[in-house]
């Protein structure tokens, strides 16, 4: 078979398909001639019917005459004019039906004149009735001619229904028959498609899905990396064929790079793998990694020989490290007790200053009540001065009034002075009027006596007076010192009180200091506390510190070992 | 007493004088002094007393008495003369007294002298008596000096 897939499957396909159109094309005329069948029947259903109605409206029309002959009532009259109506388009209907069939046109022609005559005898009675004349009537029916056409016009009836029955039959048979024919024949159709489908279905799978199946698997096994699969193509040059050459010649070309890669995995970098394509993303890769592995594989030596050294001084100074450490952990015990010692200090600190803050807190209150005590000597100072000034105003009014006496003496003073004079006139005058005057003389003698004692009287007030007026200069002066040293006594208090106002607010601001100074203090002995912990905490690290690095010593020496194995495997890559 | 003479005890530059009260007039307050020009030193001023222009006399500068302490000079006591009246200066008038002519002793060598005849003489009190009469009938009290102008 030279065939290709695509040419197999369509032939399959194809044949299937032109059975199934043959089967369809026998199913649509048989359809067809059914539908033929049925219309046949329905015509023969509609002649029966008109026959029907033709009979039904003869007796619609003999009930009518005979309802009327009775009663000569014309209401009775309506069916017979009904059935006048119908019957001519029933006979016109059944004609045109049974066109086709020459048989029932001629019986037809036989039908219609008794039909004719049957409906004149009708009239004829009614008319008879109408002029009057019911015996007339009974006369005409009792001839029995009308009962002669109704049974001729049955009997033509008659034949031309069994006619029809007949037609009706022959025309079912024949129906029935085609029906069966055409399921015989879709039966046959379909199995005889059904077979040839699975043939070719058969056929197809046997030719195509089972190589490719045994692709499948191959590719399966590549894809697990097993590249010893062999593929034939058994001579076959369809798609398959060539599929199965095209995957020949891949694990073939997979094989060729396995080789390359166990090579390079053995260490021998000198293989070259040239690119199949440019678009060989594998072949260039591997080019790639070839060169990058060569390139890399120097710089590793290098590196291992670089390491092996960079190791051994590692291991040297870790060594060093390690003694270092342990000198810094025996100077960090050493710091830890001095902080130790440093933070006692600060709480004894601490404590200082929280009495010194207490003390400074009592001095503040102490010249609070002193900065009062300071104000309230003021004001006193400032009322004795007032009252000194009102001791001083009254030491003046006595000065004045003292004054005042004085003048009131050298007034009393003078007239006693006159008195005196006035006695001594009055003497000489009494002396000068001899032996009479002596009355006088003695009464003159009694006045000089008077102002004698008045002006000496007079004098000792005068005396007094004057140590009056000597005393009351000197507390005048002495009102006055008073009053200036008042007002120096006032200046020095207002002095004295700024100054206390000032020590004050100086306390205040100590006793403010001291109470930062003691949180400060306190602060201080918690940061100590702090440092205190901190360094403990530095004296443990500092023993782990002691501790990792003998470990890392130890892993420097391992470094050390590791890099000269690294330098023993390095060497043996053949660049 | 015998004799008993009436006199005006009076003190000057604490000296005490007395004089005989039949010359003495009155006894007035020395006020409104007013200097005299052109008059011997013993004449002081001139006051007016009642209307009256009295010349006024320093009997100490007039007796040529040492000047002893100063003097007060609050009184004049007006005297009469014959037809003029004068006024003497006085620091304290004293009073009048009754004194006996008897009793008077001479004056005392320091009072000797030219100016000794205007004295009557020295109580026991060493109260000097003057002899008012001699000295307002003495020349040398009535005044005439001439001023060249």
């Amino acid at each position: 078979m030279k065939w290709s897939v695509g040419t197999k499957m369509g032939a399959g396909f194809g044949a299937v398909l032109l059975i199934f159109v043959i089967v369809g094309l026998l199913s649509y005329r048989s359809t067809t001639q059914l539908i033929g069948a049925s219309e046949w029947r329905q015509h023969t259903y509609k002649v029966l019917g008109q026959l029907d109605a033709v009979l039904s409206s003869l007796q619609d029309v003999e009930t009518g005459q005979r309802g009327y002959l009775l009663t000569g009532d014309e209401k009775y009259l309506e069916p017979y004019q009904n059935g006048l109506g119908k019957i001519d388009a029933s006979l016109k209907e059944v004609r045109r039906l049974t066109v086709d069939n020459p048989r029932q046109q001629s019986r037809l022609d036989a039908l219609e004149p008794l039909v004719k005559n049957r409906l004149a005898l009708a009239k004829e009675t009614i008319d008879v009735r109408r002029a009057g004349s019911a015996e007339g009537a009974v006369q005409i029916i009792k001839s029995g001619r009308g009962k002669a056409f109704m049974d001729a016009v049955r009997k033509v009836i008659s034949e031309m229904k069994s006619e029809e029955d007949e037609l009706l039959q022959t025309r079912s048979a024949e129906t029935q028959t085609n029906a069966n024919r055409m399921q015989w024949t879709i039966l046959v159709g379909m199995l005889v498609a059904l077979m040839l489908g699975a043939l070719a279905g058969f056929v197809i799978t046997r030719n195509i899905a089972r190589p490719l199946q045994n692709l499948t698997a191959i590719a399966e096994r590549i894809t697990v990396g097993d590249l010893q699969a062999n593929i034939s193509s058994n001579g076959r040059a369809d798609e398959v064929g060539v599929l199965a050459k095209t995957f020949d010649r891949m694990t073939l070309s997979l094989r060729t790079m396995a080789g390359a890669a166990e090579e390079i995995a053995a260490g021998d970098l000198r293989t070259s793998i040239k690119p199949k394509s440019a678009n060989d993303v594998l072949g260039n890769a591997f080019a790639k990694m070839v060169q990058n592995l060569r390139e890399q594989t120097l710089q590793l030596i290098e590196g291992a020989s670089v390491l092996s050294t960079s190791a051994s001084e590692i291991v040297a100074s870790t060594t060093q490290l390690a003694s270092s450490a342990t000198e810094s952990a025996t100077a960090v015990s050493e710091t830890t007790t001095t902080v130790e010692e440093v933070r006692q200090t600060a709480e004894v600190t601490s404590q200082k200053a929280k009495g010194v803050s207490d003390s400074a807190q009592k001095a503040a209150e102490i010249s609070d009540k002193g900065r009062r005590s300071a104000d309230a000597a003021t004001i006193g100072m400032n009322r004795i001065r007032q009252q000194m000034a009102a001791i001083s105003e009254s030491m003046t009014r006595l000065s004045e009034q003292s004054q005042t006496i004085g003048q009131i003496i050298a007034t009393v003073e003078d007239l006693s002075a006159q008195s005196n004079l006035l006695a001594v006139n009055a003497a000489i005058e009494a002396a000068k009027a001899g032996e009479h005057g002596k009355g006088f003389g003695v009464v003159a003698q009694e006045v000089k006596s008077l102002s004698e004692q008045s002006r000496q009287a007079t004098n000792q007030v005068r005396t007094i007076l004057n140590d009056i007026q000597k005393a009351t200069t000197a507390a005048v002066l002495a009102t006055e010192q008073g009053s200036k040293a008042v007002e120096a006594g006032e200046k020095q208090t207002e002095d004295a009180g700024e100054s206390i106002q000032k020590l004050a607010g100086s306390v205040a601001e100590a006793a403010q200091a001291a109470t930062q100074i003691a949180a400060s203090s306190q602060q201080q002995l918690v940061g100590m506390e702090q440092v205190a912990v901190a360094m403990e905490s530095v004296k443990q690290a500092s023993t782990q510190n002691v501790a990792s690095a003998r470990q890392l010593e130890t892993a420097a020496r391992n470094l050390d070992e590791l890099g000269q194995q690294l330098k023993h495997m390095v060497e043996r890559y053949k660049v | 007493m015998q004799n008993p003479v009436e006199v005006l005890e009076f003190r000057l530059a604490q000296e005490k004088y007395a004089v005989e009260s039949q010359y003495v007039r009155e006894i007035h307050p020395l006020k409104e002094l007013t200097p005299l020009p052109c008059t011997p030193p013993f004449v002081v001023g001139i006051v007016n007393v009642r209307g009256r222009l009295v010349p006024v006399l320093d009997l100490k500068k007039f007796l040529d008495l040492p000047e002893k302490g100063l003097t007060d000079l609050h009184f004049i006591i007006l005297v009469r003369g014959e037809d003029f009246e004068v006024g003497v200066v006085a620091d304290v008038i004293v009073g009048v007294r009754s004194i006996a002519v008897d009793t008077l002793q001479p004056t005392l060598g320091a009072l000797t002298g030219a100016r000794s005849e205007f004295l009557k003489g020295v109580t026991a009190e060493r109260l000097v008596v003057l002899d008012l009469g001699r000295v307002l009938s003495n020349k040398r009290i009535i005044v005439h000096d001439e001023v060249e102008s």
